[in-house]
């Protein structure tokens, strides 16, 4: 028996479909996200399963039991909600709102029992608001409403608490606090809430619910759910998907600026290294470049740049000097290349191979991207490394400082 | 402050029972307590005239005042008034439907009929997406009493020979109360009963009706039941004493201060405060003021204190 079932719903607003087919379940004492751009449906399905709107088709259950055949009373006693926030022309205290949420439990002709009353204290004590019990809700800071808000859902003792953006007003901290709360929760409440934030999605949640154009996009564990693909799928915008160093669930950042839509532009390759070649590779990829990379170190922060953008990029191991193999897949990579670009690297045995195989190319376009600093090309090599370099450069190599400037370039060539 | 409910209800008790003392006393022939005994004149006035009209005129303030109350627990708004929002106009409609038509019969079931589609149908006009904002309503309300005015001012003018009687609704007073009257004004405590039972609900639908539904209230049905009792309490006010208006707008709001805005204490309190000061109101008139309309005394503090609600809305 699962707390919530929603087997393929269809909700619409006038003409307008709003949901279609929706389904999906929750496990008791689970945290399920639902995400998904906005006008997807989220706050539809809140409020479908909140009863505030009824579907055309399909079923909800609770428990096991229809949700249509549970009277108001009895559904607020296992369904609490936290809306996004309210205004309210009264000046009730905040006491006053909270022991509204026992209003199920207290019959139409008694006033609350000493239960009630214990029931909300200890709802105002885990929503850290007791202090404020007899200040006005019209008086007190949008963090402190909203944790009146869940001490009132609280205090409806649920099995169920469904969030709607509970959180999406608030600055970082009250949403991190609030947040925490409803994870220290007991194991027994089950809580489904929509999310803006992928990045506290992929934190708090146990399972997320991805809607898209009023659909079921993808379920499951964040990790397999908020994937680049996905994410470009339903937002529509690029993103590179990392791992939070601290907590190990996913982390999502946005490539920002347009998705590249249509990659019409000539090929180049980037020769790079050490982290001075990441801007560049950004700028190439969302300028719409079919771009490749390398040799680079799998350890190098450009490698991560270059899978993460999804550059192919041709890899050798740590500390390794550049081997037979991948020397061919460079020379591979830059004869289809349109024009080779050089970061300012530093310059060591280990990867000299990859300037030192230019001089090869005697009418292939060359630039170098100084970067304007002085330490520009490092050279660990004795000097081979600035020889080749004064080479390439007699023979008609491009010097520039600026990315911008490479790109004018690029474009002016293309 | 919120402690002192309990005080300020009995003070308000307190203050009724000495009102209505004093009211019955006081007017054009004044009468002491001992003529009141002695002369048979004094006596008949008394029962006859001075303590019904006194008695209909707290039920009256009673029952517009609680219909404000739940009106404005009900739209989430303050300035809901039964006067204000067309349901008075209505109930005057349907009373003088009953004159002008029926001689005056049933005019108590005309009245609410009139004052309960009134509205029904500005609440309808208003709503907008689950909500009734502020000023939708009150432009519903104003919309639809002067087509309801235009309904009353065709049948002033067809009807000539009732037209004083009309104008009596128009204006409201309690010229020729009765102790029929009294009798009819019976509902008034049962219909302020019954809106009482729900005083948690109103505390909870004040919030939105959404967060209603998530705390286990049957909207719809609440809606549709206090809309009806605010109605009836409406229409039963207009059918003893016409469109009185302000009663409802003043006393819920001056209370809420007072007492704050729970429901449990608010309703009663504004149930006695709208009792006194319409007591207060017919009192001056017909003492002092030659027995002109109480409506055109309740207007004259009523309209600035409405005026001054909307500027403070505006600074807001």
């Amino acid at each position: 028996m699962k707390p919530v079932e929603v087997i393929g719903i269809d909700v619409s607003y006038g003409a307008k479909k709003v949901l279609e087919v929706v389904s999906l379940d929750a496990e008791k004492g689970e945290i399920l996200g639902i995400i998904g751009p906005n006008g997807a449906g989220k706050t539809t399905l809140i409020k479908a399963m909140s009863r505030v709107v009824t579907p055309e088709g399909g079923e909800i259950h609770l428990n096991a039991r229809n949700l249509e055949s549970l009277s108001f009373r009895e559904m607020a006693q296992q369904v609490a909600v936290v809306p996004q926030g309210f205004s309210i022309s009264f000046d009730y205290s905040v006491r006053d709102i909270v022991m509204m949420g026992r209003h199920p439990y207290i019959g139409r002709l008694s006033s609350a029992s000493p239960r009630d009353l214990e029931v909300c204290d200890n709802a105002m004590r885990l929503a850290n608001v007791t202090h404020l019990a007899a200040s006005s809700v019209n008086e007190i800071s949008g963090g402190e409403r909203q944790r009146v808000l869940i001490a009132r859902a609280l205090a409806q003792e649920p099995k169920i608490l469904l969030l709607d953006e509970a959180t999406s007003n608030l600055d970082i901290s009250h949403r991190i606090e609030i947040l925490d709360i409803i994870r220290g929760l007991t194991d027994s409440v089950t809580v489904i809430s929509v999310f803006h934030d992928l990045n506290l999605a992929a934190y708090y949640c146990d399972r997320l619910i991805m809607l898209k154009d009023q659909r079921v996009f993808a379920v499951g564990e964040p990790a397999d759910v908020l994937t680049r693909e996905a994410i470009r799928a339903v937002y529509g915008i690029d993103v590179l998907v990392k791992t939070h160093p601290l907590t190990g669930k996913p982390y999502i950042l946005p490539v920002y600026g347009n998705a590249p839509g249509h990659q019409q532009q000539g090929g180049m390759h980037v020769i790079c290294g050490g982290g001075t070649g990441s801007d560049l590779l950004y700028a190439l990829h969302r300028e719409g470049f079919r771009v490749s990379a390398g040799v680079l170190n799998l350890m190098d922060t450009d490698y991560a740049t270059a899978t993460a953008l999804g550059i192919p990029c041709i890899s050798e191991a740590p500390f390794a000097a550049i081997s037979a193999g991948a020397r061919d897949s460079l020379r591979q990579h830059i004869d289809s290349a349109h024009a080779v670009i050089v970061t300012a690297m530093p310059i060591g045995p280990g990867n000299i191979e990859n300037i030192r195989i230019l001089e090869d190319y005697r009418y292939k376009s060359v630039i170098f991207l100084c970067g304007g600093g002085s330490r520009a090309f490092q050279d660990h090599t004795g000097g081979e490394a600035g020889a080749i370099i004064r080479r390439l450069f007699d023979r008609g190599a491009v010097r520039v400082e600026r990315v911008e400037e490479v790109l004018r370039i690029l474009r002016a060539a293309g | 402050m919120r402690r002192a409910a309990p005080i300020t209800i009995l003070a308000l008790a307190g203050t009724l029972i000495a009102s209505m003392a004093c009211a019955v006393i006081l007017g054009p022939a004044s009468t002491s307590l001992g003529s009141l005994f002695a002369l048979p004149n004094a006596w008949k006035i008394f029962w006859e005239i001075r303590l019904p009209r006194v008695i209909v005129a707290v039920l009256v303030g009673c029952a517009l005042a609680v219909a404000g109350t739940a009106m404005q627990g009900l739209f989430r708004n303050s300035m809901a008034d039964p006067y204000i929002i067309g349901t008075s106009s209505g109930g005057a409609l349907g009373a003088t439907l009953s004159i002008v038509f029926f001689a005056g019969m049933g005019r108590p079931v005309f009245a609410f009929l009139g004052a309960a589609i009134a509205t029904f149908t500005v609440y309808t006009i208003a709503r907008q997406g689950g909500k009734v904002p502020v000023e939708t309503l009150l432009l519903s309300g104003v919309a639809l009493s002067m087509l309801l005015s235009a309904f009353l001012s065709f049948l002033m003018y067809t009807a000539g020979r009732s037209l004083h009687q009309i104008m009596f609704w128009l204006m409201g007073g309690f010229w020729n109360v009765s102790w029929d009257d009294v009798i009819i004004g019976i509902l008034i405590p049962a219909g302020c009963l019954a809106i009482y039972f729900y005083a948690r609900d109103i505390n909870i639908i004040s919030l939105g009706e959404e967060d209603a539904i998530h705390l286990g209230v049957n909207v719809e049905r609440l809606k549709q039941l206090l809309l009806f009792v605010s109605a009836f309490l409406a229409g039963i006010a207009v059918s003893i004493a016409g469109a009185i208006g302000f009663i409802g707008l003043i006393t819920p709001h001056v209370m809420r201060l007072i007492v704050g805005p729970d429901h449990r204490i608010l309703l009663p309190a504004a149930a006695l405060a709208g009792g006194i000061l319409l007591l207060w109101s017919d009192t001056l008139a017909r003492t002092f003021a030659g027995d002109m309309p109480v409506g055109i005394i309740t207007a004259c503090f009523g309209a600035p204190f409405f005026i001054y609600l909307l500027r403070s809305r505006m600074k807001a």
